[in-house]
């Protein structure tokens, strides 16, 4: 049975200053003489959203920044209402848009329980049956009874989240407040919504900026782009799919912020035409898959026979981090460069980076070790992220095969197929 | 009617509760604590008395300290409701933004709060009952409904102005002013007989007279307040030809602004 029915919800804002009463009068004057009014941009926060939930179900919400994420959330709670369409929710509603709304400062721990609770719509009776199990839970026995402008943030936040979690309601309404607090209390925070929502059967509505936390306890993920549903489905292809499109925005910025900052020297000796990044079919391309084939190809002119000269190919990351470099100078046959154009190629069979944005850079020496020619930023290509990549732990730079021994039984890490560059 | 009663009566605890922080914030870090609600109508009794001493205002039999803090009382209370009522809501943005239950209950529970201040203020009156020497008598019950009354009044106009007081709050500004004046045209400083005996019986103004007599008593408060002196002091009932237009009246506009206040309530969350 479903629970939530959003349907056609549209919410417009006004951009701007809010009229004032001057503006008004005027507007109104206008609209009495039929004359046309001064009307003010209006802005799409939502447009035509449409989709049901039933109960029992865990729901994530991502999105990017302003992707209205947090405006859908409101309407649910019914604290605004939507400019057209119309959202059922049958049952109570809890919202835990923002913890430690309507906490008093001047009040003490212990009233604001009872304050707070009661304007989550928790009756008082209910309220003193929970109270200790809420003051434990907040670790602040101590201080129940000092006035809250005196606790520290994290206190306050703990007592909060405490309050807020003890609500029982058909549908829970969750807005990035599962990271408060310390790490031990994050972890009790986290457990706690767990316990929430498998324990309880309540249906969940959880926006976080948190994909992987999203992926692991939600059931099902909407994506929001732009004020539209642009995905609904499965936590993973959700999540990774939102992570994609992340990343190639990360990637765009890179490229747009490198732009200007190719740092090249040449002694006139050399004049550089082109570096390409080839695939496997040799064909130009701007990417390539963790674990897969770099393949850059650097095209130049000679002006003057250098004879037996090293030629230098490596990559950086966009912050100049050399990453990888590799020299002719160990081949002991290496030819001259007479004069003429010339084609070097570059090739590591397995680059074990992960997804990320990165350059190449080239650079030429005489046999006396004298600077030829060098450059950096000289072709930005990017690392498209497996399909598991969501997975996988975050805090890492290298992308390496991987072989497990769990309890004497291997494992051999799935390396998963590269994931076709979708979306590009 | 009965649905928004009933729909209230299920947040009589948040009501009870937001009373209760309103009251304990207010006095939370004063020594004198709750005795502030009572200082201000003694205040200005005092000063009334002592202008009463220069300018003469004939208060009938009773002694004029204890007419004038009777009709302080209920017009402070409404006074202050009203203020309060009409910043309510802005004043709980930060809960107007995050959480939902019904938006008439910050207006709903500014008025309460000073009714519990009210109560307080009762006790200084009895007081002065005992002093001049003065029993109370049947009609005293009435005071509930004529304090239930002034309640309602206070919201008529709380409920109204709050809601407009979002968008625009030249009205928090522009009350005080109002209020004020209002207090001349009510029989605060002066007894509604005075005026009575000008307008209704010397007929001072000729054949508006009685007109005259209805507009001033279509301030609710000039009944209230006579009304409010006639069962606690004079031992009398109600005077019921003063109460009657300002009944009428708010009649009318309480439905009105209490259908303003929830039409426009949809959209506090996106202009307060």
């Amino acid at each position: 049975m479903s629970i939530i029915e959003v349907n056609h919800v549209s919410k417009e804002y006004r951009l701007g200053t809010l009229t004032s009463l001057k503006d008004s009068a005027k507007n109104m004057v206008r609209r009495l003489r039929k004359q046309p009014v001064q009307k003010r941009i209006p802005f799409k926060a939502l447009d035509d959203i449409n989709f049901t939930i039933t109960e029992g179900e865990v729901v994530g919400i991502i999105g990017n920044n302003g992707a209205g994420k947090s405006t859908l959330l409101k309407l649910l709670a019914h604290v605004t209402t939507p400019t057209t369409g119309n959202i059922a929710v049958h049952g109570k509603v809890a919202p835990l848009i923002e913890v430690g709304a309507g906490l008093v400062p001047d009040l003490t721990g212990r009233e604001n329980v009872y304050l707070n609770a009661t304007i989550l719509g928790i009756s008082r009776a209910d309220i003193a049956r929970k109270f200790d199990d809420i003051v434990s839970f907040s670790e602040l026995e101590d201080f129940i009874d000092t006035p809250i402008k005196r606790y520290s943030s994290g206190m306050k936040i703990r007592l909060a989240f405490s309050i807020a979690t003890s609500v029982d309601a058909e549908v829970l309404i969750i807005d990035e407040v599962l990271a408060v607090g310390d790490l031990a209390f994050q972890r009790k925070c986290f457990d706690r919504m767990e316990e929430l929502i498998k324990g309880r059967g309540s249906t969940v509505l959880i926006v976080s900026h948190n994909i992987r936390q999203i992926e692991r306890m939600c059931s099902r993920v909407l994506l929001l782009d732009h004020g539209e549903v642009a995905a609904d489905g499965l936590p993973l292809d959700i999540a990774d799919l939102f992570y994609r499109r992340s990343n190639e925005k990360i990637n765009a910025n890179h490229k747009k912020s490198l732009q200007g900052k190719v740092h090249k020297y040449s002694s006139g000796e050399i004049e550089l035409l082109s570096v390409e990044l080839l695939n496997e079919q040799g064909q130009p391309t701007d990417s390539l898959p963790s674990g897969g084939t770099l393949r850059v190809r650097v095209k130049f002119n000679v002006n003057q026979t250098l004879q037996r000269p090293e030629i230098v190919v490596g990559t950086h990351t966009t912050d100049f981090f050399y990453l990888s470099a590799s020299s002719t100078a160990l081949i002991e046959d290496r030819p001259d460069l007479e004069v003429g154009t010339h084609e070097v190629e570059y090739i590591v069979p397995s680059f074990p980076l992960v997804a990320g944005t990165y350059c190449v850079r080239f650079a030429i020496f005489d046999q006396h070790q004298r600077k030829v020619f060098t450059g950096e930023t000289l072709k930005i290509f990017t690392i498209l992220p497996t399909s598991m990549e969501i997975r996988d732990a975050p805090m890492r730079r290298l992308y390496l095969p991987t072989q497990w021994r769990l309890d004497g039984v291997p494992h051999s890490s799935p390396m998963p197929a590269p994931a076709e560059a979708a979306g590009s | 009617m009965i649905r928004i009663a009933k729909n209230l009566y299920a947040y009589r605890e948040l009501v009870a509760e937001l009373t209760r922080k309103d009251i304990t914030v207010r006095y939370k870090q004063a020594y004198l604590g709750i005795a502030w609600a009572v200082l201000r109508p003694l205040a200005l009794m005092l000063i009334f008395t002592l202008v009463k001493s220069f300018v003469g205002i004939d208060s009938g039999t009773i002694p004029y300290p204890i007419l004038t803090f009777a009709a302080l009382m209920p017009w402070v209370f409404f006074q202050d409701a009203t203020t309060e009522g009409i910043e309510s809501v802005v004043k709980n943005s930060s809960l107007v933004r995050k959480i939902y239950f019904p938006r008439e209950i910050f207006p709903l529970t500014a008025v309460t709060t000073k009714l519990v201040e009210f109560g307080i203020s009762s006790f200084i009156l009895a007081a002065l009952m005992v002093w001049y020497q003065m029993a109370p008598t049947v009609h005293i019950l009435w005071v509930p409904l004529i304090i239930l009354y002034t309640l309602l009044v206070s919201l008529t106009i709380a409920l109204m102005g709050a809601a407009v007081n979002v968008s625009y709050r030249d009205v928090g500004a522009a009350l005080p002013i109002l209020l004020s004046l209002l207090m001349y045209a009510s029989p605060v400083i002066y007894p509604l007989q005075l005026v009575k005996d000008k307008l209704v019986i010397q007929q001072a103004a000729g054949e508006w007279s009685d007109l005259l007599y209805t507009i001033y008593t279509l301030n609710p408060l000039a009944g209230i307040i006579d009304s409010f002196q006639n069962v606690v002091l004079r031992g009398l009932p109600p005077d019921f030809t003063s109460m009657l237009p300002g009944m009428v009246l708010t009649a009318i506009l309480l439905p009105l602004s209490y259908r303003f206040f929830k039409w426009e309530e949809a959209y506090f969350a996106d202009v307060i």
